[in-house]
């Protein structure tokens, strides 16, 4: 609790990572899979001598270059910027783990930009062979990028047994680094060729040159799915039962599942029909509704691979809340906080009972007992403290993610202090509850305040019982 | 305030302290070379094109068409010493940074459009012999100033990384419930205006001797005129540069530095650092000043790029020292306990070396194609 918490109204700031992320991958597997696309089918064109397919593909290359170098490569930097500012601990466990692996995956960024210009721009100009060479560069290191980073998220979702201290390798190669490295790779083919239907139906109106595009990449799509649905697969296989459990028990997530499975299957049989079968079919319409189908896979995906990891977001290392679960680095954790308070045992919650309640210290400490004795308006306002610190990384305040008052309107203090004693009792995917008794009468305080009436008319509860 | 940076509970360093800071220092002098030129240059670019003599406009031209690998090679080197920053610094940048969290995060949505922007004019220069759409025009005007906005936000994130007494503060006046708005902005910091305003100075430079440089290995399409007008300009431009350096700088450290700071700095070898970052200019100044009435030799302009390249190094150099004793009373980087990674240390080096290796291949190729065919400039 070294961090001040960043307080996002509505979204919460850890949803900035997910939107980010998502928009980043839509771009970085097109990344991998065109660069790809661009070294095999260059090949084949100076093979076949196809000047109007060289043609298209130098076309292709600009937009490429245009998508992946600027917006792909800066939404990836935002990715790394909005993990600092929301989930500081985290990042802060994460570079330490991994500094060499981001410093390794940096070299592969620098050759691949350095190849992906001198392909581009001395396109015509450079020795047919040459120039394919330069395009396999661009493509492996792109794809070797890929595997990297791919360690890394994975790590988030389950580490393994490694434990602070560990070898940086073990916590590479956890279990579901082989899953996700598939599932990724199958994306990219799938992804990249999506681009290029895409790309291709609006911008080209040779027929022959469509047919082409639309047959020679078929292969590889139909390729990608199906490592993506493998990859996927196992990818649920390796979860940590927490994890599947989320998926099971989160009503959103099912739906999302479900979700992935049907657009999967629509993918699958729109290119099994279209591209493999057809090819003739790719209208500009038939192109966009396979993009925007892929895209929703995506884009869902994603968003469950973040979402599966409450209350972690590494899990078993470090909490949602900015804490660590047990003795992991000997700080910060979840027992020392119980016993010495979760505003005393954060710098900056520490401090703003300092500075506005100087009455609840004794000494320099946090007095449990004298936070009780405060009046109620200010017992409202240090819950507010402890909701900010405690809870807002998963839950908006009145309106917006998940928030709170909506969660619990209508339920009397007791019912509310019931679940803050038992937190990960009463959701495993919540934290424990990380603070003294006292400060969780103090949040109860507040969010018996922000609680909204239970709806009117409908049939009386009877008479409640308040807490003391 | 209490120390807003508990110095207790530092997990140990993968990495060896003179790496992290050998890196990172070299990972900055790197990205201040594109920087700077599209820091300053752009804005060079912008305003030689509107009303330059016609070599300006021709310099204009081509580093407008450079422009748009400067910026990815810009964003490709800034990289390293981010990643080394938040492997020593981590407690003292991510709480500044999350003080300022809107415009921290505006660094990035800014860069998307201000690179689009890049793209929209370099591409209309291919393109349009006939001369430029206003509107490409307008999104050349609208990086530079993108560019220049975005510097003024990293100076703001880095002042305040350093400026920890100010932290509680700004924590105070932009929050709710304890928590931060992510609203502040370091400007009430005394060096952070000098700070921002010094790299402009650095930038103008480095622009200068870009135009030397460009001028005498890559303009080949260029005559012997333009050339000897590269070699002028790019005198006139660094001696600007460098008396705007010299004030910026005067101010930061005469103005701005806390007494203590002033006096570890007048000290010892880092008097001699201090010194020798602010003479520094003055050897790509005479090169410059020297070669200004001729066309620029290809061995002068490697003197004035290894130069001004050495006046960046001394620069990143003391700015990490200056950034090590700022923090020392909150935090002490140097202290910190180390448990090297040694394998992966050692893959990454190799890596290092190989990937240096296939870039020198893949550059080389392309000076052997572009050598087939005179008449078309390199990048
Ligand atoms: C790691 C994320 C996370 C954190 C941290 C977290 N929650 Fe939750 N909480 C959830 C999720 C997910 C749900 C389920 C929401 C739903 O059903 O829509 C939930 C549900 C709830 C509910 C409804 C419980 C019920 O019985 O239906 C309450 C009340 C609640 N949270 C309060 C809190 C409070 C108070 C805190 C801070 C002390 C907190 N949460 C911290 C993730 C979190």
């Amino acid at each position: 609790m070294h961090y001040p918490w960043w307080y996002v109204p509505y979204v919460t700031a850890p949803m900035l990572i997910a939107v980010i992320s998502v928009v980043h991958v839509l771009v970085s597997h097109y990344a991998v899979g065109g660069g790809l696309f661009l070294a095999v089918e260059t090949g084949k064109a100076y093979r076949s001598g196809d000047r109007e397919y060289l043609a298209y593909l130098k076309r292709h290359g600009r937009f490429f270059i245009l998508l992946t170098v600027v917006f792909g490569a800066i939404t990836g930097v935002g990715i790394w910027w909005t993990i600092g500012l929301a989930s500081p601990l985290a990042t802060e466990v994460l570079i330490r783990t991994f500094v060499f692996g981001w410093a390794i995956e940096w070299v592969f960024f620098f050759v691949e930009i350095t190849a992906a210009f001198v392909f581009y721009y001395y396109w015509g100009r450079l020795a047919e062979k040459t120039h394919v060479a330069i395009g396999w560069i661009y493509a492996m290191a792109a794809w070797i990028s890929l595997v990297l980073i791919t360690g890394i998220t994975a790590f988030m979702l389950n580490p393994g047994d490694w434990r602070p201290g560990d070898s940086f390798w073990k916590a590479f190669l956890n279990p579901q680094f082989i899953p996700q490295t598939i599932a990724r790779t199958g994306g990219a083919l799938l992804l990249s060729s999506l681009y290029v239907y895409l790309h291709a139906s609006l911008t080209i109106r040779d027929g022959r040159l469509r047919d082409l595009i639309e047959q020679r990449s078929a292969r590889p799509a139909l390729l990608g799915a199906a490592l993506v649905t493998a990859g996927g697969l196992s990818w649920y296989g390796f979860l940590p039962e927490l994890a599947q459990a989320v998926l099971v028990r989160a009503a959103a997530l099912n739906v999302f599942m479900g979700l992935i499975f049907a657009l999967t299957a629509a993918v699958f049989v729109l290119l099994y029909l279209g591209p493999y079968r057809n090819p003739g079919w790719l209208s500009p319409g038939f192109a966009l509704a396979l993009f925007l189908f892929g895209i929703a896979v995506f884009s869902i995906g994603e968003f469950v691979r973040e979402a599966v990891r409450k209350p972690y977001i590494i899990y078993n290392v470090v909490l949602g809340n900015q804490v660590l679960p047990g003795d992991v680095f000997g700080s910060e954790a979840v027992p020392g906080l119980q016993k010495t308070g979760y505003l005393e045992g954060g710098i900056w919650t520490r401090e703003y009972v300092k500075q506005h309640y100087p009455g609840a210290l004794d000494g320099d400490r946090i007095d449990e007992k004298r936070l009780l004795a405060l009046p109620h308006s200010d017992r409202i306002a240090l819950g507010e403290v402890l909701f900010q610190y405690h809870c807002n990384d998963c839950h908006a305040i009145h309106q917006g993610y998940s928030a709170v008052g909506p969660l619990i309107r209508g339920r009397s203090p007791a019912m509310i202090r019931a679940v803050i004693d038992d937190l990960h009792g009463a959701h495993f995917f919540m934290p424990p509850w990380a603070g003294t008794p006292e400060e969780a009468e103090l949040i109860t305080n507040y969010l018996a305040e922000i609680a909204p009436p239970r709806p009117e008319g409908m049939f009386p509860l009877p008479a409640v019982q308040e807490a003391p | 305030m209490m120390p807003p940076i508990d110095p207790h509970g530092l997990s140990a360093m993968p990495a060896p302290y003179w790496f992290v800071q050998f890196f990172k220092a070299l990972g900055f002098t790197l990205h201040m070379v594109p920087m700077n030129l599209w820091y300053a240059g752009l804005l060079l670019a912008m305003v030689l094109h509107l009303c330059g003599s016609e070599h300006g406009r021709r310099f204009s031209g081509r580093l407008m068409t450079q422009m748009p690998v400067l910026v990815a090679l810009g964003i490709n080197f800034g990289i390293v010493p981010l990643l080394f920053v938040q492997v020593a610094y981590y407690k003292a940048f991510y709480s500044a940074t999350i003080l300022t969290a809107w415009f921290w995060l505006a660094i990035v949505g800014l860069l998307i459009p201000a690179y689009y922007g890049v793209y929209a004019y370099a591409l209309g220069l291919r393109n349009e012999q006939a001369g430029l759409a206003s509107w490409r025009k307008a999104a050349g005007w609208g990086a530079a100033m993108l560019f220049i906005l975005i510097g003024f936000l990293f100076a703001n994130g880095w002042s305040l990384m350093t400026n920890v007494g100010a932290w509680s503060r700004l924590w105070e006046n932009h929050s709710v419930g304890g928590a931060t708005l992510g609203t502040a902005l370091n400007v009430a910091d005394r060096t952070f205006w000098p700070r921002w305003l010094l790299m402009f100075g650095l930038a103008l430079m480095t622009t200068a001797a870009w135009l030397v440089v460009d001028a005498a290995w890559f303009a080949r399409k260029e005559n012997e005129t333009y050339r000897q007008w590269a070699s002028s300009f790019a005198w006139k431009l660094h001696t600007a540069g460098a008396i705007w350096f010299a004030a910026a700088g005067s101010w930061y450290v005469f103005g701005a530095w806390q007494a203590g700071l002033r006096a570890s700095m007048s000290t010892g070898w880092l008097h001699v650092l201090m010194i020798a970052t602010a003479l520094a200019p003055g050897l790509p100044w005479i090169l410059m000043a020297l070669g200004r009435k001729q066309a620029p030799r290809r061995a002068t302009a490697l003197g004035i790029a290894l130069a001004q390249l050495g006046v960046l190094a001394v620069n990143a150099t003391s700015r990490q020292v200056v950034q090590n004793l700022e923090l020392k009373a909150y935090l002490d980087v140097a202290a910190i306990r180390e448990e090297v990674q040694v394998s992966p240390l050692i893959l990454f080096l190799a890596v290092f070396v190989a990937g240096l290796g296939v870039i020198g291949w893949v550059i080389a190729q392309a000076v052997k194609a572009s050598a087939t065919e005179p008449g078309q400039s390199g990048v």
